[in-house]
């Protein structure tokens, strides 16, 4: 029997406000231990929780992004269970009335057809602590750093749309990117403020039925959400084939044996409306001004990009998916780069240059008014390729400016014919073998000629006007 | 003293010359003073030291008011088996007490001690700092010898409060004297809260309600069949709120930890089994058994709770005001069960679901009457005190 999978993501996003979601401690959860606390993110006795207006507005604008709809009315629900990472036996989450529903993630399939991933809802919820757990003398103990305690959280529910391990990571690279444009959250596996669990069933393909479904969680990279996605979907189609019975239960992705194991059940009972948290209301006036503050969304950007400056579908994708790089790439037309060379050398060049540096787009001494002066130079022939990435390297060590750069260095391209035709007499008398070559028909042996007299030039020569006089050259010797 | 306050200030010097200059402020260790020992009256707080002061501590200190002391409170101020509420306004020792009001302790306290007892509408009152069990149902309440202190205490703490967004945006009641003219005043009284009791009960009641019926007020019978929902609604709602709210009385972060757990889950056990008296433990069993296993039923009780909401706004339009009796006559003054502790409170947890204001005016000197409890509808506290304001001068001939 053939299988496909029933897939959906559930995906929690730290969001990067500069509090936390019901007091007012700072939300640096990797500050020293405890250090942002206070009676109320330890739920102290008396303490009220009071939802933090940036964090709701974040928190909306990451919806509007997503394409959700913002529901008129939300409101904080209690999550009971009892866990030390937990400092009052609930999690304030938004279990009845989520914040927003609806809304989506176009990516491409395997086979390169559009498709649409749906969002079920999006709501908020506090962070719990994080437990430390040590040996002390032969005692096991455990330490608990309530840093991370209410930082605000926003959890993303997918509708189970997706059927590849392809699907997942595609949606999730195109959410990060999302989020990321309306500046809610980083959204780093790695570090921790994007946290993927999935579900996934699988079913004999071509039928409609939703079977028991198993929960996966740990995977600390998007890769690591498909390999897990991708075991997951074999073990327990291997397990249907057997005639096993496929069990509800959540699995831990163990990254080092590529395979997911059960962990413990955690038990969780119904969630009951919290008294303390009002419930939010939003008005459509309030509503309009936050979607007036979304920026221009990567999917928007990426159409203008094929509109306005004539990029290929996958260009315009590729510079959209990073706000930084979409935004350098502008400074660049900005500064009258021809929008070709600007996508060409931001992408091949500029980009593995800052990245080799440990740099940012936003921080590198390479400033898009420095860059576009080199790539005009480039453009109006005044210095070559080579040139140009010799010179793109100084411009990270020095303050120089790209013109004083060529001229001390004086690797002004030389295209003065005169000079050049000069140079190209030379090298073919002292190549008459390549001569011979090209002139039995090796049209390769010409590039071999080209190359001595750039050498020739010291690498200053213009290879276009080399090429155009050494061919005029051979063709009549002929 | 000893057996009335559980501490005592160390400084009753007045400070400031606010509006409560000089007042004796004695207040249940439910609200948080900084320094002082607020437990709550349970050994879950026990030596728990507060950080901060409640907002209502804050206002009435900056008004000037002396505080004297704690007073002995039941656990977490349910019921009134180990509470002196009332007791110390009683022996002089303080002008007006602060006093948790869950399910109507305020109003049965100053019965018993025969003083004034009032619960404010349900979110005038920042509940910052408060210890409190069910955040739906609970309110600062307060006592005193009269009526006109209520409300000056009232102008002090009542109103927004940045440090508790709980509270509705609404205006707060304009607690400046309020006139009262009986003729045009009606008060309604509900035939069904006084079903359950014998005919000599039920003609004592009469005997305080011709008092009404003296000073010019008409009154009138109102039928509100579901009244004993009002009790049923708070035991199911008011339960399962407070097993979530004692969730954090987890001895993780501060409180007394059990010795010898070999995991976290028997810490829990063994340090919230220590931690918690006999009645509290069963009413959080409860709310858990109506949480986990019943969470319909607690729907439903949500649901009910909605309707007697509505159905208690169209009382308010055929009457200004309820009379209601206050303490049901057939219950023991000791509840040892949560069934005994629910009829002691029969006549007052309506309040406490609706959120409406009730006042407790206790019988004049000498009468054999029991006194009376009044409600106002939600946010008419200052024309409930201005009621209860007539009537305690009409009793001394001023009207």
């Amino acid at each position: 029997m053939e299988f496909e999978a029933v897939i959906g993501l559930e995906i929690h996003i730290e969001l990067n406000c500069p509090t936390k979601l019901f007091c007012d401690c700072p939300n640096n959860p990797g500050d020293e231990p405890n250090v942002n606390t206070c009676p109320i993110c330890l739920w102290f006795p008396g303490a009220i929780p009071r939802l933090s207006q940036a964090a709701l507005e974040k928190a909306s604008l990451l919806c509007l992004g997503l394409g959700a709809e913002l529901q008129p009315r939300s409101a904080f629900d209690q999550k009971v269970y009892y866990y030390p990472d937990l400092p009052k036996g609930y999690q304030l989450s938004q279990a009845h009335l989520p914040l927003a529903r609806g809304g989506g993630i176009d990516i491409t399939d395997e086979n390169g057809r559009p498709k649409r991933l749906r969002i079920h809802h999006i709501h908020m919820e506090e962070d719990v602590a994080k437990l430390v757990h040590e040996i002390e003398g032969r005692t096991p103990i455990s330490l608990v750093d309530f840093n991370r305690a209410g930082a605000p959280l926003v959890e993303i529910v997918s509708e189970p749309d997706f059927r590849t391990p392809h699907d997942a990571m595609e949606f999730l690279k195109a959410l990060r990117t999302q989020v990321r444009y309306v500046g809610a959250s980083e959204c780093s596996m790695e570090n921790g403020t994007m946290r993927v669990d999935a579900n996934i069933s699988v079913r004999p393909r071509g039928t409609d039925q939703m079977n028991t479904k198993v929960e996966v969680k740990n995977m600390n990279s998007i890769r690591h959400v498909g390999d897990a996605v991708a075991y997951e979907i074999s073990r327990q189609s291997a397990c249907v084939s057997s005639g096993e019975a496929v069990v509800l239960h959540t699995r831990l992705w163990d990254p080092d044996r590529k395979a997911t194991f059960p962990m413990r059940a955690k038990f969780e009972g119904p969630c009951i409306p919290d008294p303390s948290v009002p419930f939010i209301d939003l008005s459509p006036e309030w509503i309009e001004k936050m979607r007036a503050r979304l920026p221009e969304m990567p999917a928007a950007r990426a159409e203008r990009f094929v509109a306005r400056y004539g990029l290929t579908d996958e260009e315009a994708v590729y510079l959209s998916a990073d706000p930084e790089t979409a935004s350098y790439f502008e400074a660049l037309i900005a500064e009258k780069v021809a929008p070709r060379t600007a996508m060409h050398w931001l992408t091949t060049q500029l980009l593995a240059a800052v990245r080799e540096r440990g740099q940012e787009l936003s921080g590198t001494p390479v400033t898009p008014a420095r860059f576009a002066a080199l790539l005009k130079m480039l453009a109006k022939d005044e210095i070559n390729a080579n040139a140009a990435r010799q010179v793109l390297i100084e411009l990270f060590d020095c303050g120089e400016s790209p013109e004083k750069i060529v001229e001390a260095r004086g690797i002004r391209q030389v295209s003065d014919h005169d000079a050049l035709e000069g140079l190209i007499d030379r090298v073919l008398g002292e190549n008459p073998a390549a001569v011979a070559d090209y002139r039995g028909g090796q049209g390769k042996a010409a590039g071999f000629l080209i190359g001595k007299v750039m050498q020739a030039s010291g690498g200053k020569a213009n290879p276009k006007i080399i090429r155009e006089l050494l061919t005029k050259k051979l063709d009549a010797l002929g | 003293m000893e057996d009335i306050f559980c501490y005592t200030s160390p400084q009753t010097a007045s400070s400031g010359s606010g509006p409560l200059r000089g007042l004796k402020t004695a207040i249940q260790p439910c609200f948080c003073v900084a320094e002082w020992p607020t437990d709550a009256g349970s050994r879950a707080l026990a030596g728990f030291t507060a950080l901060e002061d409640a907002t209502v501590v804050e206002r009435l200190r900056q008004a000037g008011a002396v505080l004297t002391g704690l007073t002995r409170m039941s656990e977490f101020g349910f019921g009134l088996d180990d509470s002196r509420a009332g007791m110390a306004i009683r022996n002089q020792a303080a002008d007006v007490e602060l006093s948790l009001d869950l399910m109507g302790e305020t109003r049965l306290a100053a019965a018993r001690a025969s003083v004034c007892g009032f619960k404010p509408s349900w979110g005038i009152v920042s509940r910052f700092g408060l210890i409190g069990l069910m955040p739906s149902m609970e309110c600062c309440g307060l006592l005193s010898g009269g009526v006109k202190q209520i409300r000056e205490v009232l102008k002090v703490i009542a109103g927004p409060d940045e440090r508790d967004f709980s509270l509705p945006d609404e205006k707060t009641p304009d607690f400046s004297q309020g006139e009262i003219n009986p003729r045009e005043t009606t008060i309604g009284v509900v035939p069904e809260g006084l079903s359950n009791m014998t005919s000599e009960q039920r003609d004592a009641f009469e005997a305080a309600l011709a008092e009404l019926r003296e000073a010019g007020f008409s009154l009138r019978e109102i039928s509100l069949p579901d009244f004993s929902l009002f009790a049923l609604v708070h035991r199911i709602v008011g339960s399962v709120e407070a097993s979530s709210s004692a969730g954090r009385y987890d001895s993780v972060r501060y409180g007394q930890r059990a010795k010898g757990a070999k995991n976290w889950n028997e810490m829990y056990l063994l340090s919230r089994g220590a931690a918690f008296g006999t009645l509290v433990k069963s009413y959080l069993f409860q709310g858990a058994f109506f949480q986990f296993e019943r969470y319909d039923a607690y729907e439903d009780a949500c649901r009910v709770r909605a309707r007697l909401l509505a159905a208690m706004a169209e009382i308010s339009a055929q009457a200004d005001f309820l009379a209601l009796p206050a303490v049901n006559p057939g219950v023991p003054d000791m509840a040892a069960s949560l069934d005994d502790t629910y009829r002691q409170f029969f006549y007052t947890a309506f309040a406490n679901v609706t959120g409406q204001p009730t006042l407790y005016l206790p019988p004049g000197a000498g009468a054999i009457t029991p006194g009376l409890q009044l409600a106002g509808p939600r946010l008419g506290d200052a024309r409930l005190l201005a009621l209860g304001e007539y009537l305690l001068s009409a009793r001394q001939g001023g009207k």
